[in-house]
């Protein structure tokens, strides 16, 4: 057990994974796969197992994206880490040939394969595509593609072993704004179910619900709420497809009030289908539902700063569903 | 140029220029002299293989402009890495330009940049848009302005330096992205063929463009419908921190366009009458109905992949540590020894050669141009900030849309 770094602790399971299977492949584009951290051996894949194995490649996320399906058909596991700058270059693939495949095929195509989608640090004063979170909302409508969004280094060390032994393609979703978190990490191989919400904290008064790039606030909020006295429940959800139901319904069942909090935007927002299970399962419950407006993020950072879901807008909306 | 391994090398464009030790001044004498001096005289003036030295035929005070925006685009990258580096206050930031000025400058000295919209040619840029905007003719003190989030920027505050645009003078915008930019301007391209218009449309690319499937697309389409778009790949080497031998098996760039059936050049890509040379050429092609041209300007930037990590202030150029390249480096050898090809020197000492300019005028110009743009800071940091709920505006043509953060 070590205090990792978000990165050190997700290239720790891929390395791991390559060890154990000279198949495995991991491709790249700018991004190059090292890690460091106090106390522990640098990690560099590309020296480590060659350029054979780990591909530096030129800025063409499509072939990424179909390379390492095309390396799953053939028999061999591989991953890609796929940048915020191409982060939906990937879709057209992954939603028209990787999560129908399964199902055309009758059962036979194997695609042990993972897309790491690095998603915006949602950085003030980037602007546009290099502001943005939306990711998870286009990636969790796919049939047949698991889409996780660990928030945690332990989760994401966890779910990285998890995907590259999962039989189903996994898009992995990396809110790059989680960097600078650090945590006891086990240095030991270990896994973090594909299909499970986290319960983080427990309470009776209100379920917020939320997930990667928003837990940081939610977390906060939930401080700042409890020592006012409420009794909140913190659902991250980790997996947006199979999205968790049971873990939600079982707790807005004891709460009947639930927040969903979204960096992404407000339509189609994972917190929309969060309500959505809640409500068709769960009688006389409340619901509100916090997210970036329907607005592409600005530059300026007055702008985007009051834009973006943050604690203190967050726990005054928990205020308004419970008071 | 340099090789792979950083090694100056000479390419073949380089032999066989423009003997500018003639003198233009000289020249045009002789060619007033005789007709048949003037056909002899224009063969002796090729500046590579069998393209025409236009620049021979521009007017002094265009010869002047050109140094005078080489100058402008220079002291705005000076200026703003200084007020990254030394001004904690300052928040804007860019992909600096500084070292590639001499091909924008030379690019749109060929084109239309003045009437109206309907008229002028259109320019799209890359992520390093700064020298492609002020070559462009956008106003510098708003551009300025809007690389610090400023209201009364050239966007309001919404776009920052990777979305900067100003259609009134045909630039219509840098593009974050790596990709899009070039399919986009060959639809450009498209209209102005479909309505009859000669106006053409250039797109400014990196040599990191070539691996992107855009890349292959823009060139067949640009080449089926016999586009008026000029396809400007500005070959600085490095792809972020990735020599372009990573992502391209091609030396030159170009030889890819070849292979789509596109007239395609490489060019000197520090020498503005060279660039403008080939831009004249591919412009000419365009408004006649010749359809797309493809330029491989080879250069070099003298500051790192973004902002200014590893430069000094006051001092031209980053050799030291850049902390987001990682793992690879430019060898500090390599920066210098493309400084030794600096546009701006290599510029001036074309207009002094031709008589054009006085050594000391030259200079003069270049205090001028200097405090232009640090009047244009210091107007543009003076500047309102941006009000937060203007957010919500511009998300189509009317209204706003509801704020959601608040639940």
């Amino acid at each position: 057990m070590t205090e990792k770094s978000w990165m050190y602790s997700v290239l720790e399971a891929v390395q791991h994974e390559m060890r154990e299977d000279p198949a495995l492949t991991w491709i790249f584009e700018l991004t190059p796969p090292v890690a460091s951290n106090p106390n522990m051996p640098v990690i560099n894949l590309e020296t480590e197992f060659g350029r054979k194995r780990v591909v530096n490649t030129g800025i063409d996320e499509n072939w990424m994206a179909s390379a390492v399906l095309g390396a799953g058909l053939a028999g061999s596991r591989a991953a890609t880490y796929i940048p915020y700058q191409g982060a939906l270059m990937p879709l057209e693939v992954i939603q028209n040939v990787a999560g129908k495949l399964r199902h055309m095929t009758g059962g036979k195509a194997a695609m042990p394969v993972v897309w790491v989608i690095e998603m915006t640090g949602q950085t003030p004063g980037f602007a546009g595509q290099h502001s943005c979170y939306e990711e998870d909302s286009f990636y969790m409508h796919i049939p047949g593609v698991r889409t996780v969004i660990p928030s945690t280094p332990y989760d994401a060390k966890g779910m990285m072993h998890a995907a590259l032994r999962s039989p189903d393609p996994v898009v992995y979703l990396y809110p790059a704004g989680l960097r600078t978190l650090t945590e006891e990490v086990p240095d030991e191989p270990y896994e973090v179910p594909l299909d499970k919400a986290a319960v983080r904290i427990e309470g009776s008064d209100l379920t917020i619900v939320s997930s990667g790039g928003g837990m940081p606030g939610v977390l906060e909020a939930a401080e700042v709420l409890k020592g006012e006295g409420m009794g909140v429940e913190v659902i991250d959800l980790r997996v947006l497809k199979e999205m968790d139901t049971e873990t939600l319904v079982t707790s807005v069942a004891k709460t009947k009030r639930l927040l969903t909090v979204d960096q992404s935007y407000y339509t189609l927002a994972p917190g929309a289908e969060v309500v959505a299970r809640c409500a068709e399962n769960v009688e006389g419950a409340r619901f509100k539902r916090v997210a970036f407006p329907d607005a592409p993020p600005p530059a300026s950072p007055e702008m985007f700063l009051w834009m973006r879901p943050n604690a203190e807008g967050i726990a005054g909306a928990a205020r308004a569903l419970v008071g | 140029m340099t090789d792979h391994q950083g090694n100056l090398v000479t390419c073949p464009e380089d032999e066989g220029q423009a003997p500018q030790s003639e003198g233009r001044r000289g020249f045009l004498k002789l060619a007033a002299l005789t007709g048949a001096a003037a056909s002899l005289s224009t063969r002796r003036a090729l500046a590579n293989g069998d393209i025409g030295y236009h620049a021979m035929d521009l007017p002094d005070d265009k010869l002047v402009d050109m140094y005078r925006t080489i100058l402008r685009i220079r002291w705005h990258e000076r200026t703003q890495a200084d007020q990254m580096l030394a001004n904690p206050d300052y928040r804007g930031y860019n992909h600096f330009y500084a070292g590639q000025e001499a091909v924008a400058t030379g690019v749109c000295a060929a084109l239309r940049n003045d009437g109206p919209f309907e008229q002028i040619d259109l320019v799209y840029s890359s992520h390093r848009p700064s020298g492609h905007a002020i070559a462009k003719g956008v106003d510098i003190p708003t551009m300025v302005a809007e690389m610090d989030f400023r209201a009364t920027g050239m966007n309001g505050g919404y776009a920052a330096e990777m979305h900067i645009s100003d259609p009134s003078v045909g630039f219509i915008g840098a593009d974050g992205m790596i990709g899009p930019a070039p399919v986009i301007a060959s639809g450009s391209a498209f209209a102005f063929r479909a309505r009859g218009s000669d106006q053409v449309a250039v797109v400014f690319a990196g040599d990191g463009n070539y691996a992107a499937p855009h890349f292959h697309s823009t060139l067949n389409n640009a080449k089926l419908l016999d586009l008026p778009l000029i396809y400007v790949c500005e070959n600085n080497l490095y792809h972020q921190y990735a020599h372009y031998s990573y992502s391209c098996p091609h030396k030159d760039i170009a030889d890819a366009a070849a292979a789509y059936g596109i007239p395609s050049r490489t060019v000197d890509g520090q020498d503005v009458t060279q660039v403008y040379n080939v831009a004249k050429e591919a412009v000419d092609r365009a408004r006649a109905g010749g359809g797309p041209s493809f330029i491989e300007a080879k250069t070099y930037r003298y500051y790192n992949h973004w902002g200014a990590p590893g430069a000094k202030e006051g001092e031209l150029g980053a050799f030291g540590y850049d902390p987001l390249a990682i793992t690879s480096f430019r060898p500090e050898r390599e920066v210098r020894a493309w400084m030794q090809r600096d546009p701006v020197d290599i510029a001036r000492n074309i207009l002094v050669d031709w008589g054009i300019l006085e050594e000391q005028k030259a200079l003069d110009i270049e205090a001028e141009v200097k405090a232009e743009i640090a009047a244009a800071f210091e107007w543009a940091l003076s500047q309102p900030l941006c009000t937060p709920e203007d957010g919500l505006k511009h998300v189509f043509a009317e209204g706003t849309v509801p704020a959601r953060q608040f639940g």
